[in-house]
């Protein structure tokens, strides 16, 4: 029975080649854009979820009140790893990590910089992270060793054998590997490590400390079988607090694995969701694409009942029950649905490196794993069960009777299913038209925020290797030889805040007051060099004025988070110095451009520094300027490859996020809006075909062929616009609850729904009209002969 | 082999109620060859639907071979016509996408019979209906009167008791006419009971006996 089903559903998909192409097609791409969608939620769900000892691996997270509000972060103090190992027993391992990264690995005549951490010695027995060479136990013991990744050992040594050959790590140190590292895979948050250097080196180095206070790097925390993390969390939620002598108040929690990626949000010291509600999101889109594509399926093939009826008569007169129809017709669905399943295989095949690089994700399809060929089958199943559902019952019910004394016709009521599930699609089709909008004109928002300060011609330089001892010669040279106007030494980038703090003090600070400021050092000229705005006072210039070293520059928020009415003069403690502030700017955007901005302290010399901006002579040209730069920085800094930022594109990175998340909205959301059309589309023409004859009569009594036209294409405009009714609640429901999420936002106005209705409804009338036209041209005299 | 009793069966739209069949009685015996006939709309093709169990009779007793089928539900309707009747109709009704070997075997497929037991009878009830040369052809390469002698292939090829014939002649020229005439009267011959609703005067001189109808009720009959 079931050759006779596919042969008969072969010979009909053969028959009408263009209505099966739609069909196929548009299945095709619907299951392709679900199908990409759904690798990433798969890869965004994996996230070091492969590491056997899952279900016990903890970050250990901080929580205090600050004005207010309990707030969590992932940072934790140095010596909170190896107390928390020392004091439970219930815990079996702890590695604090902590990047290290762009040092210099030199191996002979090879020079280059890599990512790394410092981890513990149990870093590699608590995650599954093998080692090709080495033993993990002792690899990473002596604070000589370095353990590097098998990429990072090719790209040092070549084919040699790596373990126990020695490279020099910056100026400083000669490491001796002990372990070759498999390649770390996409789907882990350690996955830009290249190396891993022992913290006892990090010791050695004088990085480390044991002050409580200093929450800077990651501890990691793997409890015994068994363990009750409840009962574990209880035991260690004051160990900052008993080792500080109550200086700090903050309270240790833990944080599973399986919320690490997905799920890192905190409010008021409880989960509140993270990357998961854009894995969400994703989902339900892929859902609403895959169904749009199935409806098409449903209307085309509803449409088409009528050359289908008789068959159903004929088989029902040789003794077919309604099952085995039902059952007939869904399997021809889930044939189509595996054609169209195999050309969306091709679709994804040949799309996923792109869309791959659009998520910046290394997502791949596991041939080998029968999961991906379980997950295969069952999607094929799925969406021929969807999609040919209710053609199934719809097909199967005809009465014999009607259908084979020729009595059968359509009926063109009011609301059918058929229209229903138009405007079903195109509801969905106008909502992410108009979250692709909203999101566009909110990123656009953003960037057209005053961020306080000129971008142009402004470069960053990481201070490395020698820069730092040199750095008053580069100034020097920079200045004197033309090449920029403005030079700043700086804690961090302009475009990022690496440090804040609660702990300033200052005159008529209330004693529970813990608002938290961000802290930026520079040495001097920062308002020259960042072409910032002074509101009162002066910039920092140690030349006129030396305690300039110990000057603070406040930003108008910090200003008035502090009180001052008269800044100028005020005196200010942090990091046991007192400061005394110089000036006052305009607020600048170092963090997100969607958030307000924090109170900014800038410290002047005394602070430390990790980067050098440059502000270019516009009168020389930017290619110019940078290899002038570079050759004062290669003389001065031999070792090191000279890399710089330019300032414009490190801002413009903040939008990176958003951006790739409206690329992909707008992506999705035109395939929605084509896969709909496409639909439209066949409707359309079969709508038109079995509207011939009373074209033609129409015409011959006087119709137009505007009138016709019009005729034919004012059921689908109704039918859009009813979407557009209910498209629009919704979609204001949820944009308006998205933009809640940006402390700087767009309202919403009527206009974008106007634009995103009119823009529906202009491709809709595009779709349908090409049909109706022709159909409104023919001759009368064809359409009518046969009668 | 059917007795229908005091049959009515109604038509029903919003606006009003047309009676198609009234207190209709009639009896056909086994082995009988009855052709039905009156002009357009009496109800003689309602009659034939609801015989041949596709349709539903609104009051009334339909009793085949004994059984009171009158209000059998949609399976096993399937069930006794699958195994009992067979049809041929005006307009053929074959599928366009099935070989003319696979219209005639499709009853077969819903019988349950295995495929090479299939194989033998469809071939030789293409044999009998002299079409055996066209068995991988598609309808629409097929005359009129070879479509309808592979209809009354698929109609006999499950061997039923009943075969009911809507008009068979009436979309045929009059020498295929008689091929399909002949075909019938065989079967006939052969133990088949036949009802024939048709039109023709000449085809209805082919039965044994002739009911008249008009208005949904039975007008007379007479016997050939």
């Amino acid at each position: 029975m079931l050759r006779n089903y596919i042969k008969i559903a072969w010979r009909n998909l053969w028959k009408s080649k263009g209505y099966s192409a739609l069909n196929i097609g548009g299945l095709a791409i619907g299951m392709a854009s679900a199908a990409l969608i759904l690798l990433w939620v798969a890869n965004e769900m994996s996230f070091d979820m492969f590491h056997s000892k899952r279900d016990r691996l903890y970050i250990a997270a901080n929580q205090s009140v600050f004005n207010g509000e309990l707030q969590t972060w992932f940072t934790t103090a140095k010596p909170l790893g190896p107390a928390l190992n020392a004091e439970f027993p219930d815990i079996a391992h702890t590695s604090r990590y902590s990047t290290y990264n762009g040092v210099l690995l030199t191996v002979g005549d090879k020079k280059l910089t890599a990512n790394g951490a410092f981890v513990d010695s149990a870093f590699l027995e608590m995650f599954d992270f093998p080692l090709l060479i080495g033993d993990k136990h002792i690899a990473l013991n002596r604070p000589s060793d370095i353990v590097i990744t098998q990429s990072l050992a090719k790209r040092l040594f070549g084919n040699e054998e790596a373990v126990g050959k020695t490279l020099q790590l910056d100026t400083l140190d000669v490491a001796t590997v002990s372990g070759v590292l498999k390649d770390l895979p996409g789907n882990t948050r350690f996955r830009d490590i290249e190396y891993l250097l022992p913290w006892s080196y990090m010791e050695k180095i004088g990085f480390s400390d044991d002050y409580w206070g200093n929450n800077s790097v990651q501890t990691y925390v793997e409890l015994v079988p068994n363990a009750s993390r409840h009962a574990v969390g209880e035991k260690i939620r004051d160990i900052v607090i008993r080792h500080s002598d109550g200086q700090q108040d903050n309270e240790v929690l833990l944080h599973a694995l399986p919320d690490w990626w997905l799920r890192s949000k905190y409010e008021n010291g409880h989960i509140a969701g993270g990357r998961i509600e854009m894995v969400r999101l994703f989902g339900v889109i892929a859902g609403f694409i895959l169904l749009i594509a199935c409806i098409n399926f449903m209307n085309l093939s509803t449409a088409r009942s009528e050359k289908r009826a008789k068959e159903v008569g004929i088989r029902k007169v040789a003794g077919a029950y309604r099952r085995s129809l039902i059952g007939q017709f869904i399997s021809e669905s889930i044939l189509l649905a595996f054609i169209a399943g195999l050309i969306a295989l091709v679709i994804v095949l040949a799309t996923l490196p792109a869309f791959g690089g659009l998520v910046e994700r290394d997502i791949s399809i596991g041939f080998d794993s029968p999961y991906f060929w379980l997950s295969g089958a069952a999607f094929v199943l799925l969406t021929g069960l969807l999609a040919g559902s209710y053609p199934a019952f719809f097909l199967s019910a005809f009465n014999p009777v009607n259908v084979l004394k020729g009595t059968f016709r359509r009926v063109n009521a009011v609301f059918n299913p058929r229209k229903i599930l138009v405007v079903i699609q195109f509801s969905i089709a106008i909502i992410l038209i108009i979250g692709t909008v909203v999101l566009h004109r909110q990123i656009q928002y953003g960037k057209d925020r005053e961020n306080g300060y000129n971008k142009n011609n402004l470069v960053y330089v990481f201070e490395m290797g020698e820069v730092t001892k040199n750095s008053s010669l580069i100034k020097n040279e920079l200045l004197s030889n033309g090449i920029a106007e403005s030079v700043t030494r700086t804690s961090s980038p302009l475009t990022e805040g690496w440090s804040n703090s609660w702990g300033f003090e200052w005159q008529g600070k209330q004693p529970d007051d813990k608002t938290v400021f961000d802290r930026f050092c520079v040495d001097e000229h920062i308002v020259e060099t960042a072409g910032l705005t002074l509101v009162e006072g002066r910039d920092f210039d140690l030349s006129k004025y030396p305690t300039d070293s110990l000057g603070i520059i406040l930003n108008e928020s910090a200003v008035k988070a502090m009180g001052f009415q008269a800044p100028i003069g005020q005196l200010i403690k942090d990091n046991g110095k007192e400061w005394h502030v110089i000036g006052v700017v305009k607020d600048f955007i170092m963090r997100s451009p969607f958030d307000p901005i924090d109170p900014l302290v800038i410290e002047g010399a005394a602070g430390w520094f990790n980067a050098i901006h440059i502000k270019f002579n516009p009168a020389l040209s930017t290619s110019d300027a940078l290899r002038k730069t570079e050759d004062i920085f290669k003389r001065y800094n031999p070792n090191y490859p000279f890399e710089y930022t330019f300032v414009d594109d490190a801002y413009a990175e903040k939008f990176a996020e958003t951006q790739r998340t409206g690329t992909l909205a707008g992506l999705f959301a035109f395939l929605t809006v084509f896969i709909s059309c496409l639909g439209l589309f066949g409707l359309a023409a079969y709508m038109a075909e079995n509207r011939t004859k009373e074209i033609g009569v129409r015409k011959v009594l006087g119709a137009s062929v505007y009138a016709i036209t019009r005729l034919l294409s004012k059921e689908f405009v109704l039918l859009v616009l009813i979407a557009c009714v209910i498209a629009f609640p919704i979609a204001y429901w949820a944009m308006d609850n998205f933009l809640q999420t940006f402390d700087y936002r767009i309202s919403l106005g009527w206009g974008i729904f106007v634009i995103s209705g009119l823009g529906a409804l202009t491709l809709a009338l595009i779709t349908v009209s090409s049909h109706a036209l022709r159909a409104a041209m023919a001759n009368p005299v064809d359409s009518l002969r046969d009668e | 082999m059917i007795k229908i009793t005091e049959l009515q069966k109604f038509y029903r739209t919003e606006e009003v109620e047309t009676v198609a069949l009234n207190n209709l009685s009639i009896h056909v015996a086994a082995g009988e060859f009855v052709a039905v006939m009156g002009p357009s709309g009496c109800g003689k093709s309602t009659l034939l639907n609801i015989v041949g169990l596709l349709d539903d009779l609104d009051n009334g007793s339909y009793l085949f071979n004994n059984i009171e089928v009158a209000k059998f539900n949609e399976r096993k309707r399937s069930d006794l016509r699958k195994h009992n009747i067979g049809f041929v109709f005006q307009s053929f009704n074959l599928i366009d996408e099935l070989t003319v070997f696979e219209n005639v075997e499709l009853p077969l497929i819903y019988t349950k019979v295995p495929a090479s037991e299939r194989k033998k009878r469809v071939e030789e009830v293409l044999e009998k209906v002299q079409i055996m040369h066209r068995r991988n052809h598609f309808p629409q390469q097929l005359s009129g009167g070879q479509q309808q002698r592979v209809a009354v292939a698929r109609a006999v090829v499950n061997n039923p008791k009943l075969i009911l014939a809507d008009e068979p002649t009436g979309n045929l020229d009059s020498n295929n006419g008689n091929e399909v005439m002949q075909l019938l009267t065989e079967l006939n011959e052969q133990g088949t009971t036949i009802v024939m609703v048709t039109h023709s005067e000449h085809d209805a001189r082919y039965a044994d006996r002739i009911i008249r109808m008009l208005d949904g009720q039975v007008l007379m009959e007479t016997v050939g």
